[in-house]
């Protein structure tokens, strides 16, 4: 009986119930739909991060990251590298030799790093001759070519096959320089990452550095992330004169990214929730009030205190039950298409690069976010009708039925 | 000598006690038998729906209690009085005050409901009420397709569906034209004849005052008259 009451009570004034219905749908559908895309964005944030610059796991002289000094190199850096190779935990490595200078043309120069690579090696790890936009990568038979971004190019406005002059401390601590024709351009969703960094084949650097042969960093991509803690935890035992690092350690800045953005996700969702639930509480208070003689009514003749709590509380239990599986369906529909089309945001793509983020973004969504925001908005608006279930318990039957 | 239903003692209500006292009743003495019909009239403000409000439990006196076949319902509290309202006391209320979301079957059916009766017991009492009241064929009408009259009908036999120790009717025929005032006066009294059921009102409507066997006069919170119409008609001649 007092699920028929409930139920038959909501359509009552059905303007009024489908209001907060449609606002529950749509709370629910902007949550979840807000939460997949901050989720989609901070998502292709790592994976840009992992796959293109830092790699899960990053080996080093453990002085080599304090200074950058290029002496610091790794002891017997390509016997490890081979062995690393053969882990099945590993999809890809590669060595490399990191030296911070400054590129040079005739109309102006800038600080970058010169990554000295294993052209066919860092193309398994980093991908980057897919991000050649422009010209070649590497050509095997001849030297001193380097690979550039597009931004510098404008930056230093050069072009394919002019020179850029490379200048850097070698192992001894003098300066060393080298011409070097740029065979391409390259491009990556993050700008700053661009400017700052240019690809020269280790072996047209190693002797210059005075550092013939030797590495300074190796990068590893794992099979999966969730490999890294125990991968990172077998080679700390294995090479304990190196220094061992994650892609969260080398850039707490990407790890504290996605800590903010977990956080302003529920900050929107609590914002969102709120909203909600005033929704709520004011509909079930209005329709409370509106109905004083009538619960005064029930209650002279004999419906006790917590079966009309009930009663109001199976009232905004109805309404979120219609309200939460529409939304739910249109997000979820929301979030396929999107995923499969990416949201463009090109026309803000310099201010996404700046930051690092792609300027299309694909939302994604976990399961376990996807129950979280479920179980919230469900705790919410239930938690929403107790106060208009309490309003009603507080009413005085024979002052309600003079109402 | 007749079993005692109602018996108030002593009731008051004060309103401001703290600064102007206002009497709403005043020590008023109140005994109702098991079958009688009986009908409280006076004017507005005179204390009415105060009084039926302390016996029916809606309401607490200021001073004095009120027993109910030997309960002193002043006593209970909360969820206790609601029960006790449940098992012992129909409503009758001159707005009729069905719930509008219920047919008139399940309005009849509510308070039984309430109390847990046996759904076969419940559909036999159903009938049977609808039959008294003449309203059989609108059995699936919610109250929205009554006229006046037929919601009081169905709130009478609600009121009476889990058989009360006795009935408190509100001005039951206030909002009522003559036809279906006189057609509802007709279904209480014979519901008080055969069901020995217990009436008491609360009215202006000179046509209940003249069907009812005994008739309290109330003026400024205090009995001034108790009586039956026929000892009215004595004392006029």
């Amino acid at each position: 009986m007092l699920l028929k009451i409930a139920h038959r009570n909501i359509w009552r004034n059905k303007k009024r119930s489908l209001i907060i219905i449609i606002a529950i749908i749509i709370g629910l559908w902007a949550g979840i739909f807000i939460m997949a895309f901050y989720n989609g964005m901070i998502e292709q944030r790592i994976n840009a991060a992992i796959s293109s610059e830092l790699s899960h796991i990053q080996i080093h002289h453990p002085e080599f990251r304090k200074e950058f000094e290029i002496k610091y190199v790794l002891p017997e850096g390509r016997e490890k590298l081979n062995t690393i190779k053969n882990d099945p935990n590993v999809k890809a490595a590669t060595a490399r030799i990191i030296i911070k200078g400054m590129i040079a043309s005739a109309s102006g120069s800038s600080g970058i790093t010169v990554n000295g690579i294993i052209p066919e090696q860092e193309e398994t790890l980093t991908q980057l001759k897919s991000k050649i936009i422009n010209g070649v990568y590497f050509n095997l038979i001849k030297t001193n070519e380097i690979i550039i971004s597009e931004k510098l190019r404008k930056k230093l406005k050069l072009n394919l096959n002019k020179k850029a002059i490379l200048t850097f401390q070698d192992k001894e601590g003098n300066l060393a320089s080298a011409a070097f024709r740029i065979s391409g351009i390259y491009k990556t969703i993050n700008g700053p990452y661009d400017e700052a960094n240019v690809f020269v084949k280790i072996t047209d650097i190693d002797s210059l550095a005075g550092i013939p042969n030797a590495i300074n960093e190796i990068a590893i991509l794992l099979q999966s992330n969730n490999l890294l803690e125990e991968t990172q935890q077998k080679y700390l035992k294995k090479m304990p004169e190196t220094e061992i690092k994650n892609w969260m350690e080398i850039s707490p800045e990407l790890g504290l990214t996605v800590s903010v953005g977990d956080q302003m996700v529920y900050v929107f969702m609590g914002i969102i929730l709120l909203a909600l639930a005033f929704g709520i509480i004011n509909t079930m208070m209005m329709s409370v009030l509106e109905r004083t003689r009538e619960i005064g009514m029930l209650l002279a003749l004999g419906m006790n205190k917590f079966k009309i709590f009930l009663m109001i509380l199976l009232e905004t239990t109805f309404l979120i039950l219609v309200g939460c599986p529409v939304g739910i369906l249109l997000a979820f529909a929301t979030i396929i298409i999107t995923h499969q089309t990416g949201i463009n945001f090109s026309q803000f793509s310099e201010v996404y690069s700046s930051f690092g983020y792609s300027s299309i973004i694909y939302p994604s969504l976990t399961w376990n976010q996807f129950g979280n925001i479920v179980v919230l908005i469900v705790i919410t608006g239930l938690f929403s009708g107790l106060f208009p279930a309490r309003r009603a318990l507080k009413l005085n039957p024979a002052e309600s039925l003079k109402k | 000598m007749k079993e005692t239903v109602i018996d108030a003692h002593d009731l008051s209500k004060i309103y401001d006690e703290k600064t102007i006292p206002v009497y709403a009743l005043n020590k008023v003495h109140l005994h109702i038998s098991r079958g009688e019909f009986t009908a409280i009239k006076g004017p507005s403000g005179s204390g009415k729906t105060t009084l039926l409000n302390m016996i029916g439990g809606l309401d607490n006196p200021s001073e004095g209690f009120v027993e109910i076949n030997g309960t002193n319902i002043t006593k209970l509290k909360g969820n206790e009085l609601i029960d006790f309202r449940l098992n012992n006391i129909g409503f009758v209320f001159q707005s009729y005050n069905l719930i509008p979301v219920l047919t008139a079957k399940e309005n009849i059916e509510f308070i039984m409901l309430l109390q847990n009766r046996p759904s076969k017991e419940r559909e036999l009492r159903v009938q049977e009420l609808l039959k008294q009241i003449g309203l059989e064929d609108k059995i699936n009408k919610k109250p929205k397709e009554l006229s006046g009259g037929q919601q009081q009908r169905v709130a009478v036999a609600r009121a009476l569906a889990s058989k009360p120790q006795f009935i408190l009717a509100d001005e039951p025929t206030a909002n009522l034209d003559s036809v279906s005032a006189e057609k509802l006066l007709d279904i209480m009294l014979k519901l008080n004849q055969e069901e020995n059921m217990t009436f008491v009102f609360s009215t202006h409507d000179q046509r209940v005052i003249n069907r009812a066997r005994r008739i309290i006069t109330l003026e400024d919170g205090k009995i001034v008259a108790d009586t039956s119409p026929t000892q009215i008609e004595h004392e006029i001649i």
